[in-house]
């Protein structure tokens, strides 16, 4: 690296043959120097790999796999002691669940908006609200979810319910039946006559009124329990997948070449109809990472859950009721740990890590596919996830 | 499908795109909303002439004189409630056992509940704890307590089916036709004049350590170890990570299988959950290299710094890439060479952009908890001097978020406290993204004019 600071002007045009040479092995060295650094960066995650692994091992020498993956049992300071983790299992599953079914409806219609419907200037004002709602900290969402949610849905939990019900429903009913009574006028008489549309109309949206009361009244009738439940959670980390579902899916969305929207218009579809049966379809691969980086993000949150879950290591009866208090696999972690690392080397300690070895996999699959599925060309090359 | 429906379904489809990205907008709302409002609470407040005591008394700060006439006037009208209640505890020694027995009960209760308000009684001996030598400091709290001084939370069973129903009961029934049967429409008529509230811009909520586990006093030792674990996690990580993007983009061959391999590795990196990260620097950090005996700044700064490496580098990597290619080849056409012309032209041409990628990944960095559950966070504890980060654990404000207010004694009475936590963070972590932002639009505008 030495070698080209001699200034320019006092050296020779003729490089002799040892200068040459020590060029080149200097060259060598410093590549070799950066490629090192490169890889130990690179390296970390094989430590990471390692680390995990063998504070992981101990646990299944001493208790094997099968309580572990398959029992519901959650006692590690019990007597005796019991490490089944499934329901925790269950947990994570669930509040990603609920997230990923709160977020990605509202998070792939909004990366939508975004790239085909608002113009520029509205585009420019929506940017700060994804970008801030990325960068608060999980914390703080937390505390949100704990002391300003939780409290809320535990006394008007039925309002709450029930309202959301009219909210979500209602819009969704009145489109349902104008698209039904469209499809069963067709199917009747073969002539989709106004008439026929119309009483159809009617008839299904005073019965979807109807379903929707009836359906309401039993949301209403709820009794929340606890405010901290996984319902509660499942909302929050919804709102916080959004950001990385709305921007990995818009940048999919962008990257679906100019020429097949533009084909489409032309055979007289309208916008509607080109998103959703040209440009959907063509970003499909894109989307899925979304929703798979939606995924990752929901299910490695750690601080939402541990504080706004409730902690309770079960499944719920019935095993649908997100308005159970749930844990998760991060949550455990975090809460177990402080009481568990003074006594190092005990099957409590150990069975931490090999949650951690569970989360740690589960991401690299994940993160796997939704690398394999950019790099394949879903999304416009260059763009970062 | 007919015309008109198609257009209504078109036209529903944008109505759908616009709602969700109001969703998306009120939820931000609905998230911010309190914290700024409440958390601004924090520091401005009306305080009571028992906030001032405290902070002449504790930390000398203000006009002592001032606050000792103010105490003067603010017990004139004590006294009346003092006054009293002793009466009425004289006229209780007349009564019967049982009648002493149960009145002397619901006294006591009304005694402690007055003593939350107004601090000791005079002749009380000097409490031990800080936060029963004074009475309430905040006025929105004052008036929480006033309500519990004055109203009896019971519980309601009288319908066996349900859940008990919360009734609040006057305590003024209770004392009916006895002499404390005045102080209940005194207090509610004259608690301006006993706590005497004024509107209080309180920076030292900023600058001070808290006192008794957060009941007064402020964040500052949270502040700083917030602080300390975002410096120290951007040193570890900035020159790995800008030295990695150079050999990424200027030195690597593509289509090498070690450097794809490496690629993969650094997004599965980004990919881990942070409370992973947490167990590895227990695991690595601290159980295996032993850079301390046990948690410390700086083994939370090295965990957070294997976090956001993967930042640090896609960003700088970004920013290496989108210097002109022109600026690489008039360097070398100059006749400097590879490392030379990276040095003094692409570095420095790519710098904005790094320090973009730099300041978002503090932001990040300082609001990450899980990582320093076990690494560096500690729930009780003082300002950590700068030299004993390599081995002390230091509070933070993520991890003391948490803390209050999952783990506190007393939540809810410190609930401005959590609020003004939260707050600072949201703020700092924004103010760093809002700083990225500008940067960015200074390059862009660079570019432009390039």
């Amino acid at each position: 690296m030495s070698t080209e600071v001699t200034p320019f002007k006092r050296r020779s045009l003729t490089i002799s043959r040892s200068a040459s040479t020590r060029m080149r092995i200097s060259g060598l060295f410093g590549h070799g120097l950066l490629l090192l650094i490169t890889s130990s960066s690179a390296l970390l995650i094989i430590f990471i790999f390692y680390y995990i692994i063998r504070e992981a091992l101990p646990f299944f020498k001493i208790r094997g796999f099968v309580e572990f993956f398959t029992q519901n049992a959650w006692h590690p300071v019990g007597n005796p002691e019991e490490f089944g983790a499934l329901a925790i299992f269950f947990g994570s599953g669930m509040v990603t669940l609920g997230s990923i079914i709160f977020a990605v409806p509202i998070g792939v219609v909004a990366a939508a908006c975004l790239s085909d419907i608002l113009p520029f200037s509205l585009r420019q004002l929506t940017k700060p609200i994804i970008e801030i709602l990325a960068a608060i900290p999980s914390v703080a969402f937390g505390f949100f979810a704990l002391v300003v949610l939780a409290p809320l849905m535990q006394n008007h939990g039925g309002l709450i319910l029930g309202g959301s019900v009219w909210v979500v429903g209602l819009p969704l009913l009145f489109l349902a039946s104008w698209i039904g009574a469209e499809f069963l006028a067709t199917r009747i008489d073969g002539k989709n006559l106004p008439t026929t549309r119309w009483t159809l109309r009617l008839v299904l949206s005073v019965g979807g009124l109807l379903a929707l009361w009836y359906v309401a009244g039993i949301f209403g009738q709820m009794r929340v329990t606890s405010g901290t439940n996984a319902l509660n959670v499942s909302l929050v980390l919804g709102i916080m997948a959004l950001p990385t579902i709305v921007s990995v899916s818009e940048d999919a969305l962008q990257s679906v070449r100019r020429e097949l929207r533009e084909g489409a218009y032309a055979l007289g579809a309208t916008r509607a109809e080109t998103m959703m049966w040209v440009v959907f379809p063509a970003a499909r691969s894109g989307i899925t990472a979304a929703i798979i980086l939606g995924v990752m993000r929901a299910i490695g949150e750690t601080m939402v859950v541990w504080m706004a879950a409730g902690g309770a290591e079960q499944i719920p009866t019935p095993w649908y009721n997100f308005l159970e208090p749930v844990s998760t696999l991060t949550a455990t972690i975090a809460g177990e740990m402080g009481e568990a690392d003074h006594v190092t080397g005990s099957a409590r300690y150990h069975v931490l890590f090999c949650m951690a070895l569970v989360l740690l996999t589960i991401s690299f699959v994940f993160n796997f596919i939704s690398d394999r599925i950019i790099g394949k060309g879903g999304l416009a090359k260059g763009k970062s996830a | 499908m007919n015309l008109a429906s198609r257009r209504m379904m078109d036209r529903s489809f944008t109505v759908l795109g616009i709602l969700s990205i109001l969703v998306m907008a009120g939820a931000l709302l609905c998230l911010l909303g309190p914290i700024v409002i409440r958390g601004v609470n924090a520091f401005v407040f009306r305080a009571t002439v028992e906030h001032r005591q405290m902070l002449a008394e504790k930390y000398g700060v203000g006009d002592r004189e001032a606050v000792k006439r103010e105490l003067a006037q603010a017990e004139q009208h004590r006294t009346k409630i003092y006054r009293m209640i002793s009466a009425y505890e004289a006229s209780l020694e007349d009564e019967s056992y049982a009648m002493r027995r149960e009145m002397g009960g619901e006294l006591d209760e009304l005694k402690d509940r007055l003593r939350d308000l107004l601090g000791p009684f005079p002749g009380d001996p000097d409490p031990i704890l800080m936060r029963e030598q004074y009475g309430e400091t905040r006025w929105d709290r004052a008036l929480v307590v006033k309500d519990e001084v004055i109203f009896r939370e019971e519980y309601d069973y009288s319908d066996p089916s349900a859940m008990g129903v919360l009734v609040h009961v006057p305590r003024a029934d209770t004392f009916e036709g006895t002499s404390l049967a005045p102080l209940f429409p005194y207090l509610e008529n004259h608690l301006s004049d006993i706590l005497r509230p004024r509107w209080t811009f309180y920076w030292r909520f900023f600058t001070t350590e808290s006192y008794d586990a957060h009941f007064f006093g402020g964040i500052w030792p949270e502040i700083l170890g917030t602080f300390y674990l975002t410096v120290g996690a951007i040193l570890f990580a900035v020159p790995f990570g800008v030295i990695s993007a150079i050999y990424l983009v200027e030195y690597a061959n593509p289509k090498n299988p070690l450097v794809a391999l490496i690629r993969t590795c650094i997004s599965t990196l980004a990919g881990v959950p942070s409370i992973v990260f947490g167990l590895f620097g227990l695991a690595f950090f601290i159980n295996e290299l032993h850079v301390s005996e046990s948690k410390s700044v700086l083994a939370g700064s090295l965990t957070l710094a294997v976090l956001i490496l993967p930042l640090v580098i896609r960003a700088a990597e970004e920013a290496i890439r989108a210097v002109p290619k022109t600026y690489k080849e008039a360097a070398l056409s100059l006749g400097a060479g590879r490392w030379r012309t990276i040095c003094t032209v692409i570095l420095p041409a790519a710098m904005p952009g790094v320090l973009t990628g730099i300041v978002i990944s503090m932001g990040r960095a300082a609001g990450e908890t899980a990582p320093i559950i076990f690494t560096a966070a500690v729930s009780a504890g003082g300002v950590v001097a700068l030299g004993e980060t390599l081995s002390q654990p230091t509070p933070a404000l993520p991890w003391n978020i948490y803390n209050i207010c999952s783990e506190h004694e007393a939540v809810n009475e410190i609930r401005h406290v959590q609020y003004g936590m939260v707050f600072t963070l949201v703020f700092l972590v924004l103010l760093l993204n809002s700083t990225a932002i500008w940067l960015r639009a200074r390059i862009a505008k660079r570019l432009r004019g390039a």
